[in-house]
């Protein structure tokens, strides 16, 4: 049973990362010794030898092919660049289960933060899918929270000229 | 050319590559545009105290601002740019169309009329017909500006215009005009000295355009004629010779399905795109902006300019393609640019900069040039391909994708393109490739201490430590 990331083999440590990317986990193990890291992704084992040459700026050789990869850390996700391609991902816990995301019915939450300049119900409204609840600006263009279904305004948690940051729920609308 | 300079930034710019070039930097403070790079006063008495004898005011915030170019003209600070009076009448596009069709340029059908009222603008824009489109007549890059495609949804985008307008421009009049079927951007820079003399710089194809917003743009176009090119040349001198133009400017057409060409607008200021004239020409306009202003004669003459092989240029944007292209904020964890002969890279990021919302999403203009319009485009999906930005969200990879659209490589591109083409485009879901796994676990295995190691709770289902008969790849035999 293994209790943690950590494992002797061969002497050296080997370390397990699952990497979350797109909703999906990837199981990776990465084993050290001598010059050569050891990793192992969906049963393949690549031996590869690697040198950092400047922080986070990676050569790695595979046999006969060289890797080139830059790698940054955000807050909580790191950025690899590689191929021209960009991908974020994760280091993610693995409880055995892997958790989804519930899906959100028709998402009020604002797409950016900006300001207020219009708002177009007002509570016990009845709204029709796609009329347009509420208008912000941000960067000189407009944004329109559309309703995402037909249903009755429940509460208009913003006003006119009101400063608004990305995710806060706009409008609250009980479903018809 | 041994002239000492002073950048004024605001709060959230402190270490922006302009400050750091500048000999003399001052803080304008607070990073609300109003307070800091719009805020008149406040650049006037910094110029005054720094004893600046000019100022270049950029291709943004004041560039195109009358009151501003007076302002330092009645202190006698040297305003690089056109005149005031200039920039007050082409600023106004219907007083520009109107001194533009006098002066016999042409231009498109449509309504520049004073009754601003929604429903007189209902009424003249029926009879102008479908599509049209709404404009702001303070307006520029694509803000307040609507297509209408029927009358139901014609009262609506006037007022939107007419909000956006005024939040951005301070003033909400619109005009109305007739929509161009299969138009092309195509617009003539031009250079005017205070002597008299226009000469122009030939075309730059800005046709590759999201929300009005140009993204691509190239020269020469891949449909202009030597004849065309002639014909469109002359109208955009004649039209910067009708107001007196002196200094950089660019006389923007729309170009319908049959090469007919209208004049669209005038843009009183060095363009974001100049750099592709730059590199084809080898004439250095911004050089040529400072000469002028301190009053020296063109000494370039028409017939001795001559464009040399194709240039790309690519806005780089901190915007999220598969979300909206909303704007993207965060830390710039790493920045590399592509270097090499004729790549050219006007950036203002560095590794460790935030990326906020006060101003606009642009992190660089990335500008490629060869011989051949083919060339050009693979050198850009090269160099855009070793462009390295992480922390935020780019649309370096819709930029790649548009560049290798077979109608692009074709030339058959118009102001549509993005919208017939890549309308609801969201990134191709590929996963994660196992180069960016072994990236991952090398650098993890470099830099993880053991204690940080995430732990697990029960036995990994899917362990390889399960599986007996392992590939072994990077070693010989396999």
């Amino acid at each position: 049973m293994l209790d943690a990331g950590v494992l002797e083999k061969r002497g050296c440590e080997t370390v397990f990362i699952n990497y979350e990317h797109e909703n999906s986990v990837y199981n990776v193990t990465i084993e050290r010794k001598d010059k050569y890291y050891f990793i192992t992704y969906n049963n393949t084992e690549y031996k590869v030898e690697a040198e950092e040459l400047k922080p986070g700026q990676l050569k790695i050789k595979i046999g006969n092919r060289i890797i080139k990869s830059v790698i940054t850390e955000g807050e909580k996700e790191k950025y690899v660049f590689v191929d021209g391609d960009v991908f974020k991902v994760k280091p993610v816990e693995l409880t055995g289960t892997r958790k989804t995301k519930k899906k959100e019915k028709g998402n009020l939450n604002s797409p950016i933060s900006g300001r207020v300049v219009s708002v177009k119900v007002k509570k016990g409204d009845n709204v029709k899918k796609d009329d347009v609840l509420m208008v912000i600006e941000a960067m000189k263009m407009e944004y329109l929270i559309r309703a995402p279904f037909d249903g009755k305004v429940e509460k208009v948690n913003f006003k006119e000229k009101d400063q608004i940051e990305i995710g806060q729920n706009t409008v609250e609308i009980e479903e018809k | 050319m041994g002239i000492k300079t002073v950048a004024v930034y605001s709060d959230v710019d402190k270490n922006a590559p302009h400050v750091q070039l500048a000999d003399e930097t001052v803080c304008l403070g607070n990073p609300i545009p109003i307070q800091s790079y719009l805020n008149i006063p406040k650049i006037i008495k910094i110029a005054q105290d720094t004893k600046a004898e000019a100022i270049h005011p950029g291709y943004g915030f004041l560039a195109e601002n009358p009151d501003f170019a007076q302002s330092c003209n009645d202190v006698g600070i040297k305003f690089i740019g056109p005149s005031a009076d200039v920039i007050s009448l082409m600023g106004d596009k219907i007083a520009a169309k109107t001194t533009m069709e006098k002066a016999g340029v042409p231009v498109i059908p449509g309504y520049h009329g004073d009754k601003q009222d929604t429903v007189s603008l209902i009424k003249e824009g029926k009879k102008i017909g479908f599509p049209l489109l709404v404009k702001a007549a303070a307006g520029g890059g694509g803000k307040g500006m609507r297509i209408v495609y029927s009358e139901d949804a014609l009262g609506e985008s006037i007022e939107g215009a007419k909000r956006e307008s005024k939040s951005a421009f301070g003033n909400d009049t619109v005009f109305l005009e007739k929509y161009i079927d299969k138009p092309r951007h195509i617009e003539f820079q031009i250079l005017g000295d205070e002597h008299g003399n226009v000469i122009h710089l030939f075309e730059r194809e800005c046709s590759v355009q999201r929300r009005h917003q140009k993204i691509i743009e190239e020269t020469p176009s891949p449909v202009m004629t030597t004849k065309l090119r002639e014909k469109m040349g002359e109208a955009a001198v004649t039209a910067a010779k009708a107001v007196n133009y002196s200094n950089a400017g660019t006389v923007e057409f729309m170009i319908d399905g049959n090469l007919n060409f209208y004049f669209m607008e005038m843009n009183t200021r060095l363009q974001v795109e100049h750099p592709i004239t730059e590199m084809t020409t080898g004439i250095d306009l911004v050089k040529w902006q400072l000469r002028i202003a301190s009053g020296m004669k063109l000494g370039l003459k028409q017939k001795d300019l001559s464009q040399r092989g194709h240039a790309i240029e690519c806005r780089i944007y901190a915007e999220d393609p598969a979300n909206g292209f909303l704007p993207s904020v965060g830390v710039l964890g790493k920045v590399e640019f592509p270097t090499g002969p004729n790549i050219r890279d006007d950036s203002g990021i560095y590794t460790g900069m935030e990326i906020t919302s006060y101003y606009d999403p642009m992190l660089s203009k990335l500008v490629v040039s060869t011989e051949t319009r083919e060339e050009s485009i693979n050198k850009m999906i090269w160099a855009l391909s070793h462009y390295v930005i992480l922390g935020v969200t780019t649309n370096i990879p819709f930029l790649k994708q548009v560049l290798e659209h077979e109608e692009f490589k074709k030339g058959n591109i118009t102001t549509h393109f993005i919208e017939n083409y890549f309308k609801d485009w969201t990134e191709t879901k590929k996963g994660l490739p196992i180069d960016a796994i072994i990236s991952l676990a090398v650098y993890d295995s470099i830099h993880t201490k053991s204690k940080e190691i995430v732990r697990y709770k029960e036995i990994d289902p899917h362990s390889p430590w399960k599986h007996v008969g392992r590939w072994r790849v990077g070693e010989k035999g396999v």
